[in-house]
């Protein structure tokens, strides 16, 4: 889900290619360190290679069909920092040459799928990589589609596109179908890749993570039901914070709502981290 | 669908052909900032930014309906919610949800209709953009119809065998058979770039001095998007 120019408030684009911008920057320098010389010109293949497969149809179920997105069989095949180059290289062009998505709303783009979405597909794979591949697999590719729609209906919804209930809904239906499809073709792509040859796919990492892992992966969710809260039901968020509902003050509420997110998110991956140092010591 | 038309436009020579990238990509955000900012009533304006545009286009010698119709791109997404926005009555945000994609669309149209992928890639890398993106993005655009193309012809010739059309495990071995001789075109590439001197990055031919002509254009630029934003209030 690409969001044209247009639609987002001028908070939230901002806001959020302000956060965008570093983390890409941060996410290059980790891509260029792991990278060796000759991964360059995968990394843009592979990016070539994903807009294509976009354009092969899975028939699923009489007279739909769907297609690859992405994003977690490239974070299963080039690893995390890797495949989010590639998720923003491609979202540049869409936005630019393609017409798919805006130029100011790129940094909106690029956090909802090239840095969530790559995310939650990551800490899937890892936390379940060990005990099933293929569940690991399938929840990888149905996380990072789950959690890039939801994270752009709710700014959508907080930059005051009107929708009716039924509808946030409806879209919340077509988004679960469409991350158990993005899950399925891509246990489908990553089986058929290995079968050719078994190196191109990396396994997951080691165990001793998986705490970090596991706490990650359930902040990234929190924060992903609490945007869609916040952004469904603003008022309550409001009446819980104290404030009157004075229409200026609403930028400010969505910064602290994001400022608000990020702290929780934080403090639960340095949590994590410090539970799962304590174990591994 | 060996090249995009945007390939050929963006080889013209007009006068806003030869402005440097930087200032045209500094002018498109000045454009897209003043009509994202612009409220919904205020629909003189966003008449006044349309004909901005067909300015531009025609000092481009660019062909203003083939421009349109690839900026309409953006508006099945942006119908969808501009409907659901009339329904909740309010008509006048719907228009403005429409127009602000649409022209947003045809801006930065504009903006890769006359600069080469080259050339804003360089102007991007002059503004700090990772060094590690751009080259990404060059490959990406350099492959993408190489490997669309392979995809098209594999398909082909799964139709050619008598294939069902469609089939899951058809489908996922189609990728990932792309996926193989992506990886070993990969691998070519990049001894193919080892033996050409490549050393981690691509070196642009001539880099243009920023001329007096490009200050002139981005001020004018800038001083319409303001005039119109400043002046044009419902």
């Amino acid at each position: 889900m690409h969001i044209p120019d247009g639609f987002l408030s001028t908070p939230v684009w901002a806001t959020l290619d302000v956060v965008s911008a570093p983390a890409v920057a941060w996410v290059a320098r980790r891509a260029q360190r792991d990278t060796q010389d000759h991964r360059i010109p995968l990394l843009g293949v592979m990016g070539a290679f994903v807009f294509a497969a976009q354009m092969v149809n899975f028939p699923v179920g009489p007279g739909t069909s769907g297609h690859l997105v992405g994003g977690a069989l490239l974070t299963v095949v080039l690893g995390p920092a890797a495949a989010s180059l590639v998720l923003t290289a491609i979202l540049v062009l869409q936005a630019l040459i393609f017409q798919d998505g805006g130029v100011l709303a790129l940094g909106a783009n690029v956090f909802n799928m090239a840095l969530a979405g790559v995310a939650a597909a990551y800490l899937s794979y890892r936390l379940w990589g060990q005990s099933s591949r293929s569940g690991a697999i399938f929840a990888a590719g149905a996380l990072s589609v789950m959690t890039s729609a939801c994270f752009a209906l709710g700014q959508l919804l907080i930059s005051g596109v009107p929708m009716t209930g039924g509808v946030v809904w409806a879209s919340l239906g077509l988004f679960v179908v469409s991350a158990l499809m993005e899950g399925a073709i891509t246990v489908a792509a990553v089986r058929a890749i290995e079968r050719l040859n078994p190196a191109w796919v990396s396994g997951p990492q080691p165990a001793s993570s998986r705490t970090v892992a596991g706490v990650g992966l359930a902040s990234l969710l929190l924060v992903v039901l609490g945007t869609l809260i916040a952004s469904v039901a603003p008022d309550g968020i409001q009446r819980l914070t104290g404030q009157g509902l004075d229409s200026a003050a609403w930028s400010q509420r969505t910064i602290a709502g994001v400022g608000g997110l990020a702290l929780i998110f934080a403090a639960c991956y340095l949590g994590g981290k410090l539970i799962s140092r304590r174990r591994s010591a | 669908m060996h090249h995009l038309v945007i390939d050929r436009w963006s080889r013209g020579s007009s006068p806003l052909h030869r402005r440097d990238p930087r200032a045209k990509l500094a002018a498109l955000l000045v454009f897209l900032i003043a009509l994202s900012t612009t409220p919904p009533a205020a629909q003189a304006a966003f008449a006044a930014y349309a004909a901005l545009l067909v300015i531009a286009a025609n000092r481009a010698r660019l062909p203003i309906l083939g421009l349109a119709g690839r900026a309409a791109l953006v508006l099945p997404f942006s119908a969808t919610f501009a409907l659901l926005t009339w329904w909740s009555g309010d008509s006048l945000r719907a228009l403005a949800l429409a127009e602000k994609s649409f022209l947003s669309g045809m801006a930065a149209l504009l903006l890769v209709a006359t600069t080469p992928l080259t050339g804003w890639t360089a102007a991007l890398e002059s503004w700090r953009v990772p060094r590690m993106l751009i080259l990404v993005i060059q490959f990406v655009y350099r492959y993408l119809f190489v490997i669309a193309e392979q995809a098209q012809r594999m398909r082909w010739a799964a139709l050619c065998r008598g294939s069902r059309l469609g089939g899951f495990r058809l489908a996922a071995g189609l990728v990932g058979v792309l996926f193989a001789q992506s990886w070993q075109r990969a691998d070519g590439i990049y001894h193919a770039m080892l033996a050409r001197g490549f050393r981690g990055r691509f070196v642009p031919a001539a880099p243009s001095p920023f001329r007096a002509a490009d200050a002139l254009f981005l001020s004018a630029c800038l001083a319409g998007c303001v005039a119109i934003r400043m002046l044009l209030q419902a």
